[in-house]
């Protein structure tokens, strides 16, 4: 009787066993046609960069440089300002960047510690729902506002602003989450250790949530190098962005794609090593053996 | 003058949790507030420390109102349940955190927080992280950094509590010996009776709504319970609770569980006590040390005969779980002895361990004096 039951039992393990088997094949399958889908744009980009412009146009495209061609890295600088172009990215995404998470750091830290007074989980809620409609819809009215300010559409300024309209959102949220996470507790025992509530804000709130706070930077900082929509209506001759540049790489009527993928790989330098440097605070807990026990 | 005040404090969000609640402690005075938990211990002490703001009453340190001062205004140090260590600060910047706050010279600070360290003996982990160091040690820093302050007044949220009983035990011993506890005003917030009896100068037994139950030193506490509750929260085993009938008849007094299965004859002491009572039913509690198993009954000596239920070996002594007829009885035993369940025992029962409430308000019947 042991026996038999013992028999079917397994039997069943084995064929539960075999199930998962396939479901993992499937998984896997899926996983390398995602892997294609998305490394195959990168792969095409980088070939791209180092062909001929003739090679570049082909109807049939060549998957590998018939003729190595670096000097296209070089090329797409022949326009001087196209360096500053990035300069200006690079401005207006780390000067926003540092206003969102300024800004958001303030909000969110109200809106975590101090719910009621701050207007409420529906008002930070609202906050962040700024972030979910189409941004096209706001363009022509964000253009008309901008036109009427002393510095106009085309300034770093503007740009600058205009990007809190969707970072400032995601950074209250976001750091809102961060500061809850934080024990209140830690900043009581700063109370009675004798610390005002902003010096112990400085000194032991913040240091809790700033593996969040990088977090939240690199997205407003991506967001903000690569935003086209909006710079390509207000930009002019002040200010130019990276992305604004990428188009004009044109000859005649003939796209210089060898030229346009080179300088979009240049452009995903910074970004690819901000990447780098903070990805170990990006993973890094919040709070360090702070719990009972 | 008492140094730390507590004038009939009041707060409640949804509901009332501290209601009127009024104690003093004196300078150098160990007071601890016993409770179970959510009875409002630990809001009690962040009244006190100025994390919350009571909605009536005052807060009179040192004999001046701080009722409403901020607590980076007032010199209190106080200890979490939770610990609270600045898990991004090594053990040395925990500790010295009071000291930079109040801007202290490095040598000084230096000075200072090694002294802590020193007498607490974490001076070898002075270099870690809180999340580097054991629980006991994490407490140890937490104490620190409240030793180093050099407060009015101290407050411990059940310090020891989470730590584990051979460490508990030790930490205990060491607040004995801690000088600097003895010399301000202390409030110490515990749910464990033992840890209450053990420091206490005095004890405060807190029930619902913050109510102090009774305020009085460990002795008087465990001796003379003012009523159930108290009796029931001071000592472990529980006090066994026995809802009796008094009889009266020529012989003396008697008193009968409402069950018929016990009937004890009461000695002086409780005829004391039940003078000028004129209820019929009262509230024994009888701890489980004055009941006994016993093979040899001595002269005079009333036994009663009892099944064990459940029986616990622990080391020092037993706690054997006993039927008497339909009602249950705990009682203390000898370690050498062990005892199955279903044995048949004999059980002595000693009167003078007699505790006697009323049985509807449950207070202590103390007789007319």
């Amino acid at each position: 009787m042991n026996h038999a039951t013992g028999a079917m039992t397994a039997g069943g393990t084995e064929r539960t066993q075999d199930a998962w088997r396939h479901v993992r094949y499937l998984f896997l399958a899926f996983l390398g046609l995602w892997i294609v889908f998305t490394v195959f744009p990168l792969y095409f980009m980088t070939i791209t960069a180092f062909k001929s412009a003739a090679e570049a146009n082909l109807t049939v495209p060549t998957f590998w440089p018939q003729e190595w061609q670096p000097r296209n890295f070089i090329g797409v600088f022949d326009e001087r300002t196209n360096f500053n172009a990035l300069v200006d990215s690079f401005v207006i995404a780390s000067a926003n960047t540092a206003l969102s998470l300024f800004l958001g750091s303030l909000a969110g830290y109200a809106f975590a510690r101090f719910p009621r007074q701050a207007g409420g989980e529906n008002l930070a809620f609202w906050i962040l729902s700024n972030r979910m409609f189409p941004p096209v819809a706001i363009l022509v009215p964000m253009f008309f506002l901008f036109d009427n300010t002393p510095w106009g559409t085309d300034s770093h300024l503007s740009l600058i602003i205009l990007y809190l309209v969707f970072n400032l959102p995601l950074a209250t949220w976001l750091m809102m989450v961060f500061f809850r996470d934080a024990p209140v507790e830690i900043e009581e025992a700063a109370y009675l250790d004798g610390w005002t509530p902003l010096r112990a804000f400085f000194k032991v709130t913040l240091p809790l949530v700033i593996p969040g706070m990088i977090s939240v930077a690199m997205l407003c900082w991506i967001f903000a190098w690569n935003e086209y929509l909006f710079a390509n209506l207000f930009v002019g001759t002040a200010v130019r962005t990276y992305t604004i540049v990428i188009p004009t790489f044109t000859h005649g009527s003939q796209t210089l794609w060898n030229f346009q993928m080179a300088f979009s790989l240049l452009a995903l330098i910074p970004p690819v090593t901000l990447f780098i440097l903070l990805r170990r605070y990006m993973v890094r807990g919040l709070s360090l053996g702070v719990v009972k026990g | 003058m008492a140094h730390l005040e507590v004038e009939g404090i009041c707060k409640g969000w949804e509901f009332p949790v501290i209601d009127e609640l009024s104690f003093a402690v004196e300078e150098g005075e160990f007071f601890v507030v016993l409770g179970p938990s959510g009875i409002g211990k630990t809001t009690t002490l962040r009244l006190i420390s100025g994390l919350e703001t009571p909605d009536a009453g005052r807060i009179l340190i040192g004999g001046t109102d701080q009722t409403r001062l901020p607590p980076y205004r007032r010199r209190i140090a106080m200890t979490f349940e939770s610990y609270a260590l600045y898990p991004h600060l090594s053990v040395y910047e925990n500790i010295a955190s009071p000291l930079r706050a109040r801007r202290l010279p490095a040598n000084e600070r230096d000075k200072r927080v090694k002294d802590v360290a020193e007498l607490l003996r974490i001076a070898h982990l002075l270099d870690r992280r809180p999340g580097e160091v054991s629980g006991g040690q994490k407490q140890r820093t937490a104490l620190g950094r409240t030793l180093v302050a050099d407060p009015e007044v101290f407050l411990l949220d059940e310090p020891i509590s989470h730590l584990d009983a051979k460490i508990r035990h030790e930490l205990r011993t060491q607040f004995h010996t801690l000088e600097d506890l003895r010399k301000v005003a202390t409030v110490y917030v515990t749910h464990d009776y033992a840890e209450a009896l053990s420091l206490g100068d005095r004890i405060g037994v807190m029930g619902t709504r913050g109510r102090l139950e009774q305020v009085g030193n460990p002795r008087d506490l465990f001796e003379r319970p003012a009523n159930l509750k108290v009796a029931e929260h001071l000592g472990q085993p529980t006090i066994n609770v026995i809802p009796s009938r008094i009889r009266r008849d020529n012989n003396g007094l008697f008193l009968d569980s409402e069950t018929g299965d016990l009937r004890l004859k009461l000695s002086g002491e409780s005829e004391a006590a039940l003078a000028g009572y004129s209820k019929d039913h009262v509230i024994a509690g009888l701890r489980p040390q004055y009941i006994r198993p016993i093979d040899e009954a001595a002269d005079g000596m009333e036994l009663l005969s009892a099944e064990v239920d459940v029986y616990e070996p622990l080391g020092t002594n037993g706690i054997m779980m006993a039927n008497l007829g339909s009602m249950s009885l705990t009682a203390l035993t000898d370690p050498e002895k062990h005892y199955e369940t279903g044995q048949k025992v004999q059980i002595a029962v000693d009167v003078s361990g007699l505790h006697l409430f009323d049985a509807d308000s449950q207070v202590r019947l103390t007789g007319i004096t």
